[in-house]
C-alpha cells in the first residue's frame, strides 16, 4: 500500500440541532493523517471523538468545512458512494462487536467479502487468512454466543480486516473487555497495522489503548487542544 | 449473497418460524372461509334451483305476476306440445314440468273423521315417468325417511317433521283440500307411500312432494303447467348465461300484448330475497377478504416493524460494512417474499385439509328451524381452483406490504441514527 496522506481534515465544524438552537460538536478541526498510522483521537466523553470518527468513516456529513478521505471528499457525499467507499476501503471495529448471533464466526468474516462479490474460493482464503490472524481458526463453526468477549473482538477485527481495507476505524474497541483481552486485541492491531500497512483511527478514552498509540490526537469540548506522536 | 440470508432466515426463528405461523394461519383462515362461503352459496343456489327456480323458468306473464301465490289459474295450456317444442329447439338444456300448490292437509281417523290437519306447501314433479331424473335431481331416494317413494299417480310424500305433527305412518291415506285450476274446490284422496327429509327447514314444516298426474287429476290441470323449469345441460348455474339465453327467449316467445304468453327469467331474479342474499354473500366475501388483507398486512407491519426495531444494530452494521441501504430494503422484501410463499403454502394445504373436513357439512337444521329461506340446513364447504390461490393474495401481498411500510421507518433513518443505535 503506497504511503500518503490518507485523511485530510480541513476546518471541519459539525453542528447537531437541538431544540430551536445548535449544539456544536466539532469546530474547526484541521487534520491530517498519513496511510499507516496507528492514532487515538482521546478525550473524555461528548468531546466529539466518534462524531469525527463517523464523519471520516462516511457515516455523517460536515456541517462546514471539509473531510477528505482517500481522495474522497465526505462534504455532500452520495448514499451510494459513500456506502461504496466503505465496502472497499473501510473496517469498523466496535465497542459491542456486532457479530450476527445467528452466523457462525466464519460467515461473520465472510460477510463483507459477499458484499465485494468474491468468488468462494477466494472467499474461503480470506476468510482463513483473517482468522488466523487473529488466531481464531479453531473456532470457525462457532456462534458468538459460544464465544468469550476477547474472542468475541477478535473476531470483529477479522471481519473488519478480511477485506484488506486502507483503513480501519475502532470506536472504544476494548470497551467491554478485561486488561489481558484488551492487549492481545491491542497487539493483534499493531502487528496487522505493521505488516499489512493499514491505517488504524481509535476513538478512545482507555488508558491501557493510548499506550499502544503512535499518535495521539487530543479532543476537548470539539476541539483539537493537543496533537502528538509518540516514541515507544 | 441470497443464499447468506436465507441461511440467516431459516436460523432467526423469530424472523421466519414466527411470521410463517402467522402468514399461515391467517392464509389458513382465508382458504377455509372462501371454501365456506362458496359451499353455502353454491348449496342455496343449487337447492334452490332443484326444488323451486330451476336455472331458468318459464311461467305464463300474468303467473310470473303474482309467482308467490302460486296462481295456476294462471297456468301455461298445451303443456306437452310446448314442452315438446322447449326440447327440439333448445337440445342443451334438461326442461321439467313442476306445479306447486297449496292446501290443507287432513289425516282422518279410523272412522273418516279429522283426526289432524295441517297447511302444506306441495311440489308437483314427475315421478313415474321413465325419461325422468326427478328422483336423482331432488335427491329423493337418499333423503327417504321411513317407506318408499311413490310408484302410482295417487301416492305421495310427507316431510317427516309434518308427517308426525299429522301422526301419520306410510301407507296411511290423508287428503288433500285445495281447489282446481278453475276456482273449484277440491277434495282428493292420497295414499302416503314414505315420509321424506328435504333438508330445508321450510319445505321441512309442511311439505307434501306429489307425482304430477295425481296433482293434474286433483287440480283439473290436464295438459297445464305452472312452471317449467330449465337447467343447464353441464349442471352448473352461470347468471351470464341465463341473463343471454333468457333474453333471447323472451324476445322471441314474450308478447306484450298477451300476458298468457310464456316468459322465462332466470333463478337470480325469481327471488328477490334469494338475489339480495347471493348478492350480500358475494359482496361479504369481498369485504371480508378486504378486511382480512387489511388486517394481515397491519399485523405483518407491526411483526416487519418490531423485527426491524429488534434488527437496527444489523442494519446499522450492515451499512458500515458497506452495504447500500437500497440493497437492505431489497432483501427485507426478499425476505418477506420467502415468508409470504411459504407460509401462503403451508396456510392453503391446512386450510384445503379443514375445507375438505368440511365438504360433508355441518349440520345447521336446528337453529334454522324458523327460516322461511329455501336453503339446506347442512352447511358445506366446497373447494374450487380458487381455493387453492387465494389464500396467496393476502398472503403474500400483506406479508410484502408490511415489509415494505417496516422498511421504509429503516430506510428513511439517517445512516449515523442507525450508527448509534448499532452501537446502544
Amino acid at each position: 500500500m503506497k504511503n500518503g496522506t490518507i485523511i485530510t481534515i480541513d476546518n471541519l465544524v459539525k453542528r447537531f440541532p437541538i431544540g430551536g438552537g445548535h449544539f456544536t460538536a466539532l469546530e474547526d478541526i484541521n487534520l491530517k493523517i498519513e496511510t499507516g498510522e496507528f492514532t487515538g483521537l482521546v478525550g473524555p466523553s461528548g468531546s466529539g471523538k466518534t462524531t469525527m470518527l463517523n464523519i471520516i468513516g462516511s457515516l455523517d456529513n460536515p456541517s462546514e468545512g471539509d473531510v477528505i478521505v482517500m481522495d474522497t471528499s465526505m462534504r455532500g457525499i452520495s448514499a451510494k458512494r459513500a456506502s461504496t467507499l466503505r465496502k472497499q476501503h473501510l473496517g469498523f471495529i466496535f465497542q459491542t462487536y456486532n457479530l450476527m448471533q445467528v452466523y457462525t464466526v466464519y460467515e461473520n468474516v465472510e460477510f463483507p467479502l459477499l458484499l465485494l462479490k468474491m468468488t468462494s474460493s477466494g472467499r474461503k482464503k480470506a476468510v482463513l487468512n483473517a482468522l488466523e490472524w487473529v488466531g481464531l481458526t479453531d473456532k470457525i463453526k462457532s456462534k458468538p454466543k459460544q464465544l468469550s468477549g476477547g474472542e468475541s473482538q477478535r473476531v470483529a477485527i477479522a471481519r473488519a480486516m478480511v477485506k484488506r481495507p486502507q483503513m480501519v476505524l475502532a470506536d472504544e474497541p476494548t470497551a467491554n473487555l478485561d486488561a489481558e483481552n484488551s492487549h492481545h486485541i491491542l497487539r493483534t492491531m499493531e502487528k496487522l497495522n505493521k505488516e499489512l500497512n493499514t491505517t488504524f483511527l481509535f476513538a478512545t478514552h482507555d488508558d491501557k489503548v493510548i499506550k499502544y498509540m503512535r499518535r495521539i490526537i487530543r479532543l476537548e469540548d470539539g476541539k483539537v487542544v493537543a496533537d502528538n506522536l509518540v516514541k515507544n | 449473497m441470497l443464499r447468506f440470508f436465507i441461511k440467516g432466515l431459516i436460523r432467526d426463528r423469530q424472523r421466519s418460524l414466527l411470521p410463517i405461523i402467522v402468514v399461515s394461519l391467517g392464509v389458513m383462515l382465508a382458504v377455509l372461509m372462501q371454501a365456506w362461503i362458496t359451499g353455502i352459496l353454491g348449496d342455496i343456489i343449487d337447492f334452490n334451483s332443484k326444488f323451486a327456480t330451476g336455472h331458468v323458468k318459464i311461467m305464463s306473464q300474468a303467473y310470473n305476476d303474482i309467482k308467490d301465490q302460486k296462481p295456476n289459474d294462471l297456468a301455461l295450456m298445451k303443456a306437452s306440445d310446448f314442452m315438446s317444442k322447449l326440447k327440439l329447439k333448445y337440445p342443451d338444456m334438461i326442461w321439467v314440468e313442476r306445479i306447486g300448490f297449496g292446501g290443507l292437509i287432513d289425516s282422518p281417523d279410523e272412522n273418516g273423521e279429522t283426526r289432524e290437519q295441517g297447511p302444506a306447501m306441495g311440489m308437483a314433479v314427475d315421478l313415474l315417468s321413465e325419461e325422468s331424473h326427478e328422483v336423482e335431481r331432488l335427491s329423493l331416494q337418499n333423503n327417504l325417511v321411513r317407506g318408499e317413494l311413490p310408484d302410482s299417480y295417487d301416492e305421495v310424500l310427507l316431510s317427516e317433521v309434518f308427517s308426525q305433527r299429522l301422526k301419520v305412518n306410510p301407507g296411511d291415506q290423508v287428503t288433500l283440500i285445495t281447489s282446481t285450476m278453475y276456482g273449484a274446490m277440491s277434495i282428493t284422496n292420497f295414499t302416503v307411500s314414505g315420509t321424506i327429509k328435504f333438508g330445508a327447514p321450510v319445505l321441512d314444516r309442511g311439505g307434501i312432494l306429489a307425482d304430477i298426474s295425481g296433482i293434474r287429476m286433483a287440480m283439473d290441470m290436464e295438459d297445464t303447467v305452472g312452471e317449467i323449469l330449465g337447467y343447464f345441460i353441464d349442471g352448473e348455474y352461470d347468471d351470464e348465461k341465463a341473463e343471454a339465453f333468457s333474453n333471447l327467449f323472451n324476445l322471441a316467445n314474450t308478447d306484450p300484448d298477451d300476458t298468457f304468453s310464456p316468459v322465462m327469467v332466470k333463478l337470480s331474479d325469481q327471488d328477490d330475497l334469494l338475489s339480495g342474499y347471493l348478492d350480500m354473500v358475494g359482496y361479504m366475501q369481498s369485504i371480508i377478504i378486504s378486511i382480512f388483507l387489511a388486517a394481515m398486512a397491519i399485523v405483518l407491519w407491526n411483526a416487519g416493524l418490531l423485527g426491524g426495531l429488534r434488527r437496527y444494530g444489523e442494519m446499522g452494521l450492515r451499512m458500515a460494512i458497506g452495504e447500500h441501504k437500497g440493497h437492505i430494503y431489497r432483501s427485507l422484501i426478499s425476505e418477506s417474499l420467502i415468508i409470504g410463499i411459504v407460509g401462503s403454502v403451508v396456510g392453503t394445504a391446512i386450510g384445503l385439509f379443514f375445507a375438505r373436513l368440511l365438504e360433508n357439512g355441518m349440520d345447521f337444521s336446528d337453529m334454522l328451524e324458523g327460516s322461511t329461506m329455501m336453503m339446506s340446513g347442512i352447511y358445506k364447504a366446497k373447494i374450487t381452483p380458487e381455493t387453492y390461490y387465494i389464500g396467496f393474495i393476502p398472503g403474500i401481498l400483506a406479508t410484502v406490504f408490511g415489509a415494505a411500510l417496516a422498511g421504509i421507518g429503516i430506510y428513511k433513518r439517517q445512516t449515523a441514527q442507525l450508527f448509534k443505535e448499532l452501537q446502544a
